[in-house]
């Protein structure tokens, strides 16, 4: 045999023996990314996330048609107001209003005649998706987004809120949330908002009432973990755990909700007035609708 | 009679671009006049400022002094080319275009009329026999094609001069005997030729008059007979006593 | 006039004959296509992240033909030893540049059209509507801003030796524009004297390319430029890119050609 063939089927012997032993050493050391079973997982590495996040941004950006601040008018004028779910019960005029005058400020009056010029040719006014079923165009960012980052819960609650609340897509966003809930099983915020799809979608007020009641246990797990409570979100699931106990006309629970509520809420004395009401409505129904408040039943 | 051509006092330097930027004198005071219906010679070693003279008349060079003067205008002038028509020693023509584009193409820039661009083309190309490759790209063509594509683009114009710079460099003795015999054909037509060459038994069958340059300076010029009388040889020795060449002294 | 549009002619026969163009927009077209055939959540509404995929691929492929097509006209004749009988003939210097701009710049118009059409096809099939004057103005305002661009690379031609490392400048120096040229002023107030000063020299010096990217009014369905401004914009590029030319040919008329 020549000696160049020698020296290859030596080098190939020599290659084959180091893979044998460095493929489990690396194994061992890449973590999480050798042993991803998903192809963007190994290729991306945790770089998804940023792209994740960038999706992210993409579709308040694509919500705001364009109209968006850059990381430099970010730089001189604050963080952005990141759109997020809106309960449509919370939001009003003012609120509205004060976020558009937010919006609209980061750019400010122009600073020189090319500034001046230049806003001709991009969005430069604020605007959100208003139109019946125009926001769908924002889905294709934030499914991008899940598929890169399927941990970050604001994905799936954000999406879900518009395709159930916007785009009547109960199905999707039932599916979406479902997906997001088995990437991440303790999200409550995720529960939270299946809660709502079972209660105001699906009218299923059962279902509802388990899910929201898992949301708060699991609440309760994250926060003894963290020590870091997440108020806000306990007060939304408080709330409709308390309206939907009212409506079913469990007033003992409804009561027990909006007395843990009325702890954590920055407005005590609005739920100390909605307290004092049902107390009224439990003392002037009638016997038999009384009854109902016996169910106990301790979330 | 006037000259067709003329070169005043040329003096052409290249300034290196090493430190301290030496000047490197390639063409020397050199005057010399070529007058219509001749063909002329020019002559010298290699090194000896020919293809420098004649990229001064094409306007690819700069002069550093002197003029250079073709049908009576500088040589800065583009208008000076009109009438010229120019063979380079490397011929190298857009490889994307056929035959007949590149023609169309340098018809166009010496504004031959629309109407009379097509029998041109027809015309030089049968000329120089190319006329069933005339579709085909010039990257498809051999060495021998793209010489013949180089001498009918510098036809197309029917130039009364014709520069050509070493017209048979690379060529085969077919292809030598083509390009003496179209240099004749064109001598006969009345049109002027001027040509810088190593061949020189080829000089001696065609030319009228060289001109000898060597070292950036003219040597010599004059009728080829009369230099050969001069010297008491052929050309070839002539040429080799005008450089002060001596066998074994290198 | 008539010496430059010749050698345009050359510059445009030469685009469609390489592959260049067939390639970038075969690309455009199939990443479009594929992107297009996503449905997300059963929508088959949703057009707005195709109109910005699409036309963000036309800008790259536009990008890479004006800037690959303009960096090797001149070092390209020089190197293949064409410019010797092109400038043999009664043909200026000043010409010939005149030439090869308006070569590239046309041939780069002709790619446009043929990649906005598509877009436009793409663009209708899903919206059903047609917003024909924000498609014009888009791809008027590009290709005047390729103008730019084709000039910009024909004076890094002469300036630089090879077409790589001018390709590959130019190419740095347009997508700097066209990222941070807007926010350039914003930068400068903030840094300290003479960061800040050099910072806005520069802000007014630069060409802003930025000003000629409308892909977002076109995606998110804004309303069509008032018609004068972009008649001033027209105006400014013609400027920036006669003062490119300008430049090529004070460097090229004295360049020795060997």
């Amino acid at each position: 045999m020549p000696a160049p063939s020698l020296i290859l089927a030596l080098l190939f012997v020599v290659c084959f023996t180091l893979a044998t032993w460095l493929q489990p050493w690396h194994q061992s050391w890449a973590g999480g990314r050798a042993q991803s079973d998903s192809l963007l997982g190994v290729v991306m590495g945790n770089s998804r996330q940023l792209f994740a996040n960038h999706f992210f941004t993409k579709a308040d950006v694509y919500f705001h048609s364009g109209y968006y601040p850059s990381v430099f008018d970010q730089a001189i004028g604050g963080a952005p107001h990141i759109t997020a779910a809106k309960d449509a019960a919370a939001e009003t005029d003012a609120e509205h209003g004060r976020e558009q005058s937010e919006e609209a400020g980061f750019l400010g009056p122009p600073r020189d005649w090319i500034d001046r010029f230049s806003r001709n040719f991009y969005p430069s006014r604020h605007s959100h998706l208003d139109r019946p079923g125009e926001a769908r165009e924002i889905l294709p960012w934030l499914r991008i987004a899940a598929d890169l980052d399927p941990h970050k819960v604001e994905t799936y609650t954000v999406a879900a809120y518009w395709l159930r609340e916007h785009l009547n897509r109960v199905d999707e966003a039932e599916q979406l949330l479902r997906e997001g809930w088995r990437a991440n099983p303790d999200s409550y915020e995720i529960l939270f908002e299946l809660g709502r799809v079972f209660d105001e979608n699906r009218h299923d007020s059962q279902r509802a009432r388990n899910v929201w009641e898992l949301a708060l246990g699991k609440w309760r797990q994250r926060s003894a973990r963290n020590g870091e409570p997440d108020d806000f979100v306990l007060e939304q699931i408080l709330t409709r755990l308390a309206q939907l106990e009212e409506r079913e006309g469990h007033w003992e629970k409804a009561l027990s909700y909006l007395e843990k509520l009325e702890a954590v809420s920055p407005k005590p004395e609005a739920i100390q007035q909605q307290i004092n009401d049902l107390k009224k409505k439990v003392v002037s129904a009638p016997p038999a609708n009384r009854s109902g408040a016996q169910q106990t039943g301790k979330p | 009679m006037k000259p067709i051509l003329k070169i005043e006092d040329l003096v052409v330097e290249y300034r290196t671009r090493e430190f301290g930027q030496r000047v490197t004198v390639a063409v020397n005071r050199l005057s010399l006049e070529v007058f219509p219906g001749e063909v002329f010679g020019f002559l010298g070693p290699n090194g000896a400022g020919k293809t420098t003279t004649v990229n001064v008349l094409l306007g690819f060079v700069p002069v550093t002094r002197g003029a250079a003067y073709i049908f009576n205008v500088n040589v800065r002038d583009p208008i000076a080319r009109q009438r010229i028509g120019y063979l380079p020693e490397l011929t190298y023509y857009y490889k994307f275009l056929t035959a007949e584009e590149l023609l169309r193409f340098y018809a166009r820039i010496f504004r031959i009329p629309r109407a009379e661009i097509g029998p041109r083309i027809d015309e030089v190309l049968k000329l120089v026999g190319l006329d069933t490759a005339r579709k085909r790209p010039i990257k498809t063509y051999s060495k021998g094609m793209q010489q013949r594509i180089g001498l009918a683009q510098a036809l197309i114009n029917e130039p009364d001069l014709l520069i050509l710079d070493e017209p048979t460099s690379g060529l085969d003795p077919i292809g030598r005997m083509n390009v003496r015999e179209m240099i004749q054909r064109l001598k006969s037509k009345g049109k002027t030729v001027f040509f810088s060459s190593h061949e020189l038994g080829e000089v001696e069958t065609v030319c009228d008059r060289v001109a000898i340059l060597h070292q950036g300076e003219l040597k010599a010029t004059g009728r080829v007979s009369d230099l050969v009388e001069k010297y008491k040889c052929n050309l070839e020795q002539a040429f080799l006593k005008v450089i002060g060449y001596e066998p074994g002294h290198e | 006039m008539n010496n430059a549009l010749s050698v345009a002619s050359i510059v445009i026969k030469e685009l469609y004959r390489r592959k260049d163009f067939y390639v970038l927009f075969v690309l455009t077209a199939i990443i479009t296509l594929l992107m297009g055939s996503l449905h997300f959540f059963n929508d088959d509404r949703i057009v707005r992240y195709l109109k910005e995929i699409c036309l963000l691929l036309i800008w790259i492929s536009a990008l890479a033909i004006a800037v690959g097509t303009s960096a090797r006209q001149i070092p390209a004749e020089r190197e293949n030893r064409t410019i010797f009988p092109l400038l043999a003939k009664p043909i200026t210097r000043g010409q010939l540049i005149a030439g090869k701009f308006l070569g590239c710049w046309l041939a780069c118009g002709l790619a446009l059209i043929v990649f906005y059409f598509f877009f436009g096809v793409i663009s209708v099939s899903r919206e059903h509507q047609w917003a024909a004057a924000s498609f014009f103005q888009a791809l008027w305002l590009h290709w005047w801003m390729l103008g730019v661009v084709v000039a910009m690379t024909l004076l890094g031609s002469v300036v630089f030796a090879a077409p790589s490392s001018n390709g590959t400048i130019c190419l740095l120096i347009i997508l700097s524009i066209l990222l941070l040229g807007r926010h350039l002023n914003k930068v400068a107030v903030q840094l300290a004297e003479p960061m800040s000063g050099v910072v806005s020299a520069v802000y007014f010096a630069v060409p802003h390319l930025e000003l000629f990217d409308v892909r977002d009014l076109v995606v998110h369905n804004w309303d069509p430029i008032n018609w004068l401004i972009c008649v001033g914009a027209t105006l400014y590029a013609a400027a920036y890119a006669i003062f490119f030319l300008f430049a090529t040919w004070l460097v090229f008329r004295r360049q020795p050609l060997v």
